[in-house]
């Protein structure tokens, strides 16, 4: 019975989406303003400053409380100006040339504290962003931008050196627009501890009003706000590190929305008609990846993975869908290649290397690998088909999937080793190159740009994320000229044959794609949700008014 | 006395420099730098790095980094956190008065409990009374601090929602009068202070009836005894008096006892205290946080310990004309 | 003084408890010790993840299956295993420690013992799960043997104090005044006069001490900061069902049967403890 309870839930969960889809669209004219959203957290924010924020919690917050210039579509499209909303720019103008954009600014838009929104704000923000000073991890996101002027107070110009397809989103999507007047002479490392750090000034449509250090943060809806107010009144995030808390409180009807529950909870949660998981799209993609060079010494080929032909073997005798299955049930896809499905640019019809033992077998007596010996482990030329594999031991689920793997491989006559190491550890290993194989995993921004550093013979050097070394200067110039596409239909063309030169290679072996979930209380209605940033819609959730509860009915306190 | 108490001090100095010395000496072993979370994120250039580094310091020789930490934390400025992105002495300041809440209720009501336990055993020992309570005792004691928090939170929030789930506020906090907020504060407390109790007093009946079993056949006992007393009487006023003595001095176990046992029931309950905050920095490699709590954590019992030397004394006549 | 053997003997098994607790002890530790001669599954064996994870308890799987088709039964047996040695070990090495430094220190006077005695109020006032916290969150990779090292080494300062009492009135006694007065060098009235004599607070910290490690060990785990998986100790399974305590109704053995193993072998552990002081002194009222 128990292997009936995940189809079940996903069965039930299908349903609900469908339901709610047509429910919304007819619902959309009852919407009205009222009602607090809970978020059960399970981290606190760091602070409360775009530029400096490292966590969740923290961007979820600052992406409501501040205004892009423009806004991200749910597609994820990244090239060009297709699918973006405008926020604190009312319009845009290009110049003939494409290296200029003009954003002219909403004259309505106002600071929660009343002040107007100028041009000279985004002058400011941008040289906040990439003062070296700031340190701000987002920086080399703005880098193709060359600078930022204000010819006049309702025009933010942005100039760049050299055209590009994502030269739009580049502009807009990784800062969100700070006050100046509220970071007057504070500079570097004095902003972590500036009053704006921990209450945030925003433009957005909600404005900050506390934060409990280690309990709650609460936004409320900024009535006056130039693009009308949200529906919600309020939204909480109330904090507890301990996962059984987190939990407890969205079935105890203390909280409204978790995200990311794990695959216990959505079996649970299954139970609860009251709350609905919708799953989304992940960014996450993990692998198991091969050294090509010998760990012991970076210039000299490893003595198995160097082999293009013994990788594919490996990846073979591996049943990627079955072990995906088995670690994640329904809660990951397995992955394509170095990409996920959220890209509007992966097309998902690339040819990958099916599971085939037999062939696996046949492939590695080919290359003269041989089963030898009482242990049926392979050698050849007395060197045994073993290597280790170094895993991260804090994940269980790369740990589970090793051990699956370790099994699948041991049936076609080859060794792998685990080697659980800790975080840190981990991370050494992988920047030092001192692994035969490892379980990494990356997670994707909205751009794919991040190819480049991961896969590409750019980032094979030390100091990069390409940790393999992996090299092939077909792949480097297919994956460039993708990057370079200036529309959405040639870039995917050319990712497609990118993709399918890496696939061929077989540098890692693919494995799972996990999905994002987040649970919602039914009474709280949505628009689609984007896959990278789930609460980037919350201005546009609202209760509908039949089914609200006690903390819906507070109001708008002050 | 005076002497006594300046040479108390001076211990203390010498316990946070020790305690200082291994918190140093644990994070420069520790592999890798804290921002290992940063390393994985192939954005953050080296050069951003190399200014956290610098930064924090990490780039200078270890004994001037050695000389540095020491004489900060003397100074009372504990470094910074970056995984709260504070001050560690304004984070450590918000937790500790919710961990020395549960502490001093737990503390309280586990000696009334112990001890009323231990005395209703003594009364009949060998009883049906003695051997339940004793069994009870036994369990508590046995049991790991944080199955008995699970258990609680389960029963009492899940299957039977009686009380709030985790956290020491409510939702509405801040808007609340100041009366309504102590009776919220007061809710939240009720589970992390029975898990706490639970615990502690099992500790302080075993003690207690031990020391009991002590002091009962003594000559004085006997006497008051012959003299035709209810048991009551010579087990409460005569014979638990002279038994408080030892007991006093579990006052000072008390403390490492409840903060140890604080970090388990605040990660079950989420209860924004001392344990809390310590559980948080194991995850997020957050050490500078984390030595702190533990110096801090280390101030706290040996405070208590003095404390409850002071009570000792102050309690028993016969050391205090020795002084 | 020290009663005789039998005498102890003879109270032990006078002592219902104490009679229980071994039991229990024995039918908890042979199993444990003898895993591989009870068990026919591997422990870290996954059989098949997908279909036979959490199988409720049956003939094959007595104890059940856990998130990934592994049985629990051999988990907690191996796992008991591991457990019961690291305490067994760890707690041998606090209790010599602590008579070793109590002695001394009792038995060197002077400023010898005043420094080592502030030197143990020092370490005294660090709790010892925050320093095992602090040392383990730091340790990378970490091993069974430091692990064992590491505990044993900040479990031993309540016995070196009681030892070193005991050294102190043994030290006025006669027939130590007289063993020196024979030309008796130092080591040899510790070895074969005073220790003796210790025995008593010794043995008792002995018993309640493997409980304490076995506790301490199961907390670390639930911390995060203990042994790490797969191989199975008490602390790890546990701590496997700590996450979803919603779900337990459901899949309720994956936690009970080692929670219960360990909680039975923690009382036993202490009922012994308790038994034995009983049973080496006496106090006046028997229960």
């Amino acid at each position: 019975m128990r292997q009936l309870a995940p189809l079940t839930a996903l069965l039930l969960i299908a349903l609900a989406c469908e339901g709610d889809k047509q429910s919304a669209s007819s619902e959309n004219a009852a919407a009205a303003p009222g009602g607090t959203v809970v978020i059960s957290s399970g981290g606190e924010p760091d602070v409360l400053f775009p530029p400096l924020s490292a966590t969740t919690t923290g961007q979820q917050i600052t992406d409501l409380v501040y205004d892009h210039l423009a806004d991200l579509g749910t597609s994820l499209n990244t090239v060009g100006d297709e699918g973006f909303t405008p926020h604190l720019a009312k319009s845009w103008t290009w110049s003939p040339d494409s290296l200029s954009i003009q954003f002219h600014l909403d004259p309505r838009a106002k600071w929660h504290d009343g002040l107007p929104v100028r041009a000279s704000d985004v002058a400011f923000t941008y040289a906040i962003y990439t003062d070296s000073a700031t340190a701000s991890p987002r920086a080399p996101l703005v880098a193709s931008v060359d600078s930022v002027t204000a010819p006049d107070s309702l025009t933010a110009v942005f100039w760049f050196s050299k055209r590009s397809p994502t030269q739009f989103f580049e502009a807009t999507d990784p800062m969100v627009i700070l006050p100046e007047h509220a970071l007057q002479g504070i500079r570097g490392q004095a902003l972590r501890t500036a009053p704006l750090a921990r209450a945030p000034i925003g433009s957005g449509r909600f404005r900050f009003v506390n934060w409990t250090a280690g309990a709650s943060v609460e936004i409320a809806a900024d009535t006056a706000n130039y693009r009308g107010r949200p529906y919600l009144d309020r939204v909480v995030w109330r904090i507890a590190p301990d996962p059984n808390t987190t939990f407890t409180r969205l079935i105890g009807g203390e909280a409204d929305v978790l995200e990311d529950p794990s695959a216990a909870e959505l079996t649970e949660l299954a139970t609860h008609r009251d709350i609905r998981a919708t799953l989304l799209s992940g960014l996450d993609y993990n692998f198991i990846q091969f050294n090509l060079h010998d760990p012991a010494s970076d210039s000299r080929p490893h003595p198995i993975f160097a082999d293009k032909s013994v990788r594919r073997a490996l990846t073979m005798a591996v049943d990627r869908a079955g072990a995906v299955q088995s670690v994640y049930d329904s809660l990951a896809a397995v992955a394509i290649g170095p990409t996920v499905r959220a890209y509007p640019t992966t097309d998902t019809t690339l040819r990958e290397i099916s599971y085939s033992p037999d062939g696996a077998r046949r492939l590695l007596d080919s290359l003269g690998w041989r089963v030898s010996g009482a242990d049926s482990i392979r050698r050849r030329n007395g060197r045994p088909l073993e290597f280790t594999l170094t895993v991260p031991g804090s994940s269980r689920n790369r740990v589970n999937m090793a051990v699956i793997i370790q099994n699948q491989l041991k049936q076609v006559g080859a060794k792998m080793n685990i080697d659980k190491v800790e975080f840190a550890a981990f991370i050494d290993r992988e920047t030092r190159h001192k692994f035969d194989a490892m379980m990494g995993g990356w997670h994707v921004e909205a751009s794919p740009a991040g190819i480049r550093q991961t896969w590409s013979s750019a980032g094979a050097h030390a100091g990069g994320s390409n940790y393999g070394s992996y090299t092939n200067p077909t792949f480097d110039a297919q994956a460039d000229s993708a990057l370079s596409a200036m529309t959405l239909p040639e870039r995917r063309n050319l990712f497609k044959h990118a993709y399918q030169t890496i696939i061929d290679d077989a540098p890692a072996i693919w494995l799972a794609e996990p999905k994002n979930s987040v649970a919602i209380h039914r009474r709280i209605r949505t628009p689609a949700l984007r896959p990278d940033a789930w609460w980037s819609s919350v201005a546009e959730w609202w209760v509908a008014p039949a089914e609200r509860i006690t903390r819906d009915s507070i109001g708008l306190r002050r | 006395m005076t002497r006594y108490l300046l040479s108390r001090f001076a211990q203390l100095a010498v316990v946070v420099f020790l305690v200082t010395s291994i918190a140093f000496f644990l994070i420069h072993v520790a592999p890798g730098d804290p921002f290992a979370d940063a390393v994985a994120n192939p954005n953050v250039s080296e050069a951003v790095r190399a200014r956290w580094r610098e930064a924090y310091g990490l780039d200078k020789p270890l004994p001037e980094q050695f000389v540095r930490y020491v004489t900060s934390v003397a100074r009372g400025d504990l470094g910074w956190s970056f995984s709260k992105q504070r001050p560690v002495k304004a984070v450590l300041s918000d937790a500790l008065p919710n961990t020395l809440l549960l502490m001093s209720i737990a503390l309280f009501a586990s000696f009334a409990v112990g001890i009323g336990l231990a005395v209703a055993q003594a009364l009949k020992p060998g009883s049906l009374t003695d051997r339940v309570i004793g069994g009870i005792s036994l369990f508590l004691f046995s049991v790991p601090e944080f199955l008995l928090a699970l258990v609680l939170l389960v029963l009492f929030t899940y299957k039977f929602q009686r009380f709030p789930i985790g956290g020491m506020t409510d939702l509405d906090y801040p808007s609340f009068t100041p009366i309504r907020r102590l009776a919220d504060i007061a809710r939240h407390t009720v589970l992390p202070a029975i898990t706490l109790t639970l615990l502690f007093s099992a500790v302080v009946a075993r003690y207690q009836r031990a020391a009991l079993q002590d002091v009962l056949p003594l000559d004085f006992v006997k006497t008051a005894r012959a003299k035709g007393l209810p048991e009551r009487v010579i087990v409460r006023h005569h014979a638990l008096r002279n038994a408080l003595l030892p007991t006093i001095s579990l006052f000072g176990l008390a403390f490492p006892m409840l903060l140890t046992g604080a970090v388990f029931v605040e990660k079950v309950f989420s209860w924004p205290g001392m344990g809390s905050i310590i559980v948080g920095s194991i995850d997020s490699r957050d050490y500078p946080l984390l030595m702190s709590a533990i110096i801090i954590g280390s101030v706290l019992v040996a405070v208590g310990s003095l404390l409850a030397d002071l009570l000792y004394l102050a309690a028993d006549p016969r050391l205090r004309d020795a002084r | 003084m020290l009663p005789t053997r039998r005498t102890v003997a003879r109270r032990l098994i006078a002592n219902r408890s104490a009679i229980a607790a071994m039991a229990l002890l024995l039918a908890i530790i042979i199993p444990c010790a003898g895993a591989p001669l009870f068990v026919s599954h591997d422990p870290l064996s996954q059989p098949d993840p997908v279909k036979l994870k959490y199988q409720p308890p049956s003939r094959i799987s007595p104890f059940g299956t856990d998130e990934l088709s592994r049985d629990v039964f051999s988990r907690v047996l191996y796992g008991g295993r591991t457990s019961l040695s690291i305490a067994l070990v760890a707690t041998l090495l606090s209790i010599t420690l602590g008579t070793a430094y109590g002695a001394v220190a009792g038995f060197a006077g002077g400023v010898v013992e005043s420094v080592m005695m502030r030197i143990l109020d020092a370490l005294m006032s660090i709790p010892r799960l925050l320093l095992l916290i602090a040392v383990f969150a730091t340790w990378d990779e970490l091993q069974v043997k430091w692990f064992i090292l590491i505990i044993g080494f900040t479990g031993w300062y309540g016995l070196s104090r009681i030892v070193r009492g005991q050294v102190l009135a043994m030290k006025g006694e006669e027939f130590v005044m007289s063993a020196r007065a024979l030309g008796a060098g130092p080591a040899r009235i510790l070895l074969r006069h005073v220790l003796p004599n210790v025995l008593t607070p010794v043995i008792v910290a002995a018993a309640l001490g493997v409980g304490r490690v076995i506790l301490l060990e199961a907390g670390l785990s639930y911390l995060g900061v203990g042994l790490h998986p797969p191989d199975p100790s008490w602390g790890n399974i546990i701590q496997d069902g700590t996450d979803k305590i919603y779900a337990i109704a459901s899949i309720w053995w994956i936690s009970f049967f080692p929670g219960m193993a360990l909680v039975l072998t923690v009382m036993a552990f202490n009922s012994l403890g308790d038994a034995l002081r009983e049973a080496l002194e006496p106090r006046g009222i028997r229960s």
